[in-house]
């Protein structure tokens, strides 16, 4: 006979919502990890973690690892599903997550994208690597998500980082990266990118200004008006010209931030060989 | 008026026949022949007029009533169908209430029992946030409080007998699930037991129109309704029902406006095979998930087989009907345990990909926490050949249910949205309520078509069933939202009322009809 007394309204009241009610297990009993590499956090892990790595990153930016972790902790609860769900929504997207093709350096040889035709993605990837000297290294292992298909849109997201660079021409310095960022906030709304952008203080007067008159708004106003960059099937777009690829995302080239860079530096030195030379005339 | 074939036969006759008395002279030759005159006259052989026509002739103050029914469609054929394996898509959920009028009409007994399944227990959870409710009847049962759980604990109580009603087991049902034609045909058999009812089925009610001005000291049937058929028949009624159904002719002979709006939603029905079977003594449990585009419901019947009503936009209604019949079960299954956003492309995209193959790839890939599933609910395996139908979806409400020597029960009354299955429970609360105040007037010598006796039922029923039409309104308005603060909202009143047991066993106690 079943038991008719039933657990008193006000502990049941007091439980929990459900989703926090998940995640209510103590560090000595942690549940096992849905995938390999999984680590569930507890609120207050995944809090200090997002704090730490807030802090990290900004006091050393060529801090990856600790980028990775504040991107992984604060994009949920709502902003890592909202982009799963713009691939939910979208048909290559879904062949993505379908596949789950990953971007290593054994998978994008760069010997064969060298080969591709001029102008092409492929091309212009092998480009880009070649003139900021990195290579498509293998992207940190995304850890602290929970549910294996967000996990691989994040780590898809991460991959994905450097073919943004690719095809909007922008290099690695901090400048570059932060126009990156805003324009990828602006696209994928992930909370890390917003973050990121803190360290504008990093730069120097003439670079912040540089970005807050120019490349910010770029950012801005392209990541808004593009297309969902995370549903473009790069594995297949190798060899699409990168001018018809822009056209079809809704992406405008902003201006070559090496080639500003390199004009200043030559009219400063100009401007200095100028002055030492009176001075040398003179003395 | 025609004259006699008298008159032309000898002056001297015609002189005799107007001697006669007035009465007998107008009876040889007025050839407009005098209505039939019934007590009780139902338009309508639903399930509200069979069982309201069924309670009369269960009562011993009103079993001598004279009774007609008028129905257009053929009544014999609505035998329950002796396929064991093949249900009718029209089925209808009945609450315990419901149930205990039927016994008391003599009606339920004739159901055929095998095709008739119990349920004791509802899953209802919300499609966009996963937040949940769930229905047993031993967590909020009325008044089955503090007191009630440590008598119960008392060894050798006689508790639970003191609480058995009309020879019906205590065994926590929250609903009954019926086919319609099974329930009407049991009513018909119920009528033709007690015989003495005017069935007249395969008839149209040509007119219905008052009586014509007396003819000094004549019988005086100008304010009484009178139904014409065809072959010129006609039936006074001292009351005439309409159980007519969403158009009703009685209640657009009565002037009685009915005012509500049309949902642009559709319900497709459908009877699905499960998984696997389901024993007689088996708990059952009905599911119902609330997606953007309207709620989903699967009924279990009998072994393996369930009852499906989803409300849909009409064209996806139509696009869903037009689907092969794997496919329809795929989506069907998809609709139940996949995202919203899943499920917003599979709808999207109906006509043009496979949906048996998404489907397969995607429920691996869905976590049940995120989607609310709960763990109880069965797979569905095909759908029975044929049984895909839709019906439009609307909500109406009569100003008022009578009017003079009128009254309205059903869906001549009311319509509702299927979301919370209470249509036919009203209309059958409806008879239920006009039943009784019938047999007040008659035990109380009054005219049963007049005000007096009527309005008893008008007040007993008309704010009821506003109430509860409202709520299932605004339930469908409140959940056809997708997402925002309006999602949080609901989904934390719904928890709230999950875990306050005393406010569950209230609505729980509203929704399965107390009386």
């Amino acid at each position: 006979m079943r038991a008719t007394t039933t657990p008193s309204s006000l502990t049941r009241l007091l439980a929990l919502p459900p989703p926090l009610r998940t995640r209510t297990f103590s560090v000595l009993s942690r549940p096992p990890p849905n995938y390999p590499g999984h680590i569930p956090l507890t609120i207050l892990e995944r809090l200090s973690l997002a704090a730490g790595s807030a802090i990290g990153s900004l006091a050393k930016p060529y801090r990856h690892d600790l980028i990775a972790s504040l991107g992984e902790t604060t994009a949920k609860p709502y902003f890592l599903s909202r982009l799963h769900r713009a691939m939910l929504n979208n048909p290559t997207g879904r062949r993505i997550l379908r596949d789950r093709p990953r971007i290593t350096s054994k998978s994008m040889k760069l010997e064969e994208l060298r080969q591709m035709p001029e102008n092409s993605v492929g091309r212009a990837y092998a480009a880009w690597l070649d003139r900021e000297g990195v290579t498509p290294d293998t992207r940190d292992a995304v850890r602290y998500i929970d549910d294996p298909e967000e996990a691989y849109v994040m780590q898809r997201y991460r991959e994905t980082h450097d073919f943004t660079h690719a095809i909007t021409g922008l290099p690695v310095i901090i400048e570059g990266e932060l126009a990156v960022k805003a324009f990828e906030f602006a696209n994928t709304l992930l909370p890390m990118t917003a973050l990121s952008l803190v360290a504008i203080v990093r730069l120097k007067k003439v670079e912040r200004q540089r970005f807050l008159e120019v490349y910010m708004p770029w950012a801005i106003r392209n990541g808004l008006k593009a297309e969902e960059v995370i549903n473009v099937y790069w594995e297949e777009e190798l060899e699409t010209d990168v001018e018809v690829l822009r056209a079809r995302l809704g992406i405008e080239k902003p201006p070559d931030l090496r080639d500003i860079r390199k004009a200043l530096r030559e009219q400063k030195r100009r401007q200095k060989a100028e002055r030492e030379g009176s001075g040398a005339g003179a003395g | 008026m025609a004259s006699s074939p008298l008159l032309v036969f000898s002056p001297k006759l015609f002189h005799r026949l107007l001697q006669l008395p007035p009465t007998l002279r107008r009876s040889l030759y007025s050839t407009t022949s005098k209505p039939e005159i019934y007590d009780v006259v139902c338009v309508g052989g639903g399930p509200a007029g069979l069982s309201l026509l069924s309670a009369l002739r269960s009562h011993p103050s009103t079993e001598r009533l004279k009774v007609a029914l008028i129905d257009s469609q053929d009544l014999t054929t609505s035998r329950a169908a002796s396929d064991t394996d093949v249900y009718s898509n029209r089925c209808s959920s009945l609450t315990p209430a419901s149930l205990r009028f039927l016994r008391d009409a003599g009606a339920w007994d004739k159901v055929e029992a095998g095709r008739v399944q119990d349920y004791h227990g509802m899953q209802v959870w919300d499609g966009v946030s996963g937040s949940r409710i769930s229905f047993d009847p031993l967590d909020g049962k009325n008044g089955a409080g503090l007191l009630d759980a440590l008598a119960e604990l008392v060894p050798g109580n006689r508790f639970r007998e003191s609480r058995r009603q009309y020879g019906m087991e205590d065994k926590g049902v929250v609903a009954t699930m019926c086919e319609n034609q099974n329930l009407t045909h049991a009513l018909l058999q119920r009528l033709k037991d007690t015989e003495g009812v005017k069935v007249l089925d395969k008839t149209k009610v040509e007119s219905i129109q008052l009586g014509p001005e007396p003819e000094d000291k004549a019988l005086d049937l100008s304010q009484w309704p009178i139904v014409t058929l065809p072959g010129e028949r006609q039936l006074a009624a001292r009351l005439l029902v309409g159980a007519d159904g969403a158009n009703s002719p009685v209640r657009n002979f009565a002037n009685i406006p009915s005012h509500g709006w049309d949902y642009n939603q559709h319900g497709v029905v459908a009877t699905l095979q499960l998984d696997h079977a389901f024993a007689e003594l088996d708990r059952r449990m009905a599911y119902q998930r609330f997606l953007p585009t309207g709620p989903i419901a699967l009924l279990p019947l009998p072994n393996n087989k369930a009852s499906l009503v989803w409300s849909v936009t009409t064209p996806l209604a139509a696009k869903l009907k037009a689907l092969s019949p794997p496919a329809f079960a795929s989506m069907v299954n998809a609709a139940f345990r996949l995202q919203i956003a899943d499920l917003t492309y599979f709808l999207e995209h109906v006509g043009t990909i496979d949906i048996a193959d998404e489907f397969s790839w995607r429920l691996p890939n869905t976590s049940p926490a995120s989607t609310g599933l709960p763990q109880s609910l069965p797979m569905v395996k095909a759908v029975q050949e044929g049984s895909t139908a839709s019906f439009p979806l609307r909500m109406r409400h009569a100003d008022t249910y009578t009017g003079h020597r009128i009254a309205l029960i059903g869906d001549a009354a009311h319509t509702i949205h299927p979301l919370a299955g209470q249509g036919l429970n009203l209309g059958l609360a409806d008879a239920q309520s006009l039943a009784s105040s019938i047999t007040y007037g008659v035990e109380h010598g009054m005219d049963i078509g007049s005000p007096w006796c009527l309005d008893e039922y008008v007040s007993d029923r008309w704010a009821k069933n506003n109430a509860v039409m409202g709520v299932c309104d605004k339930l469908q308005k409140l959940y056809s939202v997708q997402s925002g603060p309006v999602v949080w909202g609901r989904s934390l009143g719904l928890g709230l009322v999950d875990r306050l047991a005393p406010l569950k066993g209230m609505v729980m106690g509203a929704a399965g009809g107390v009386r």
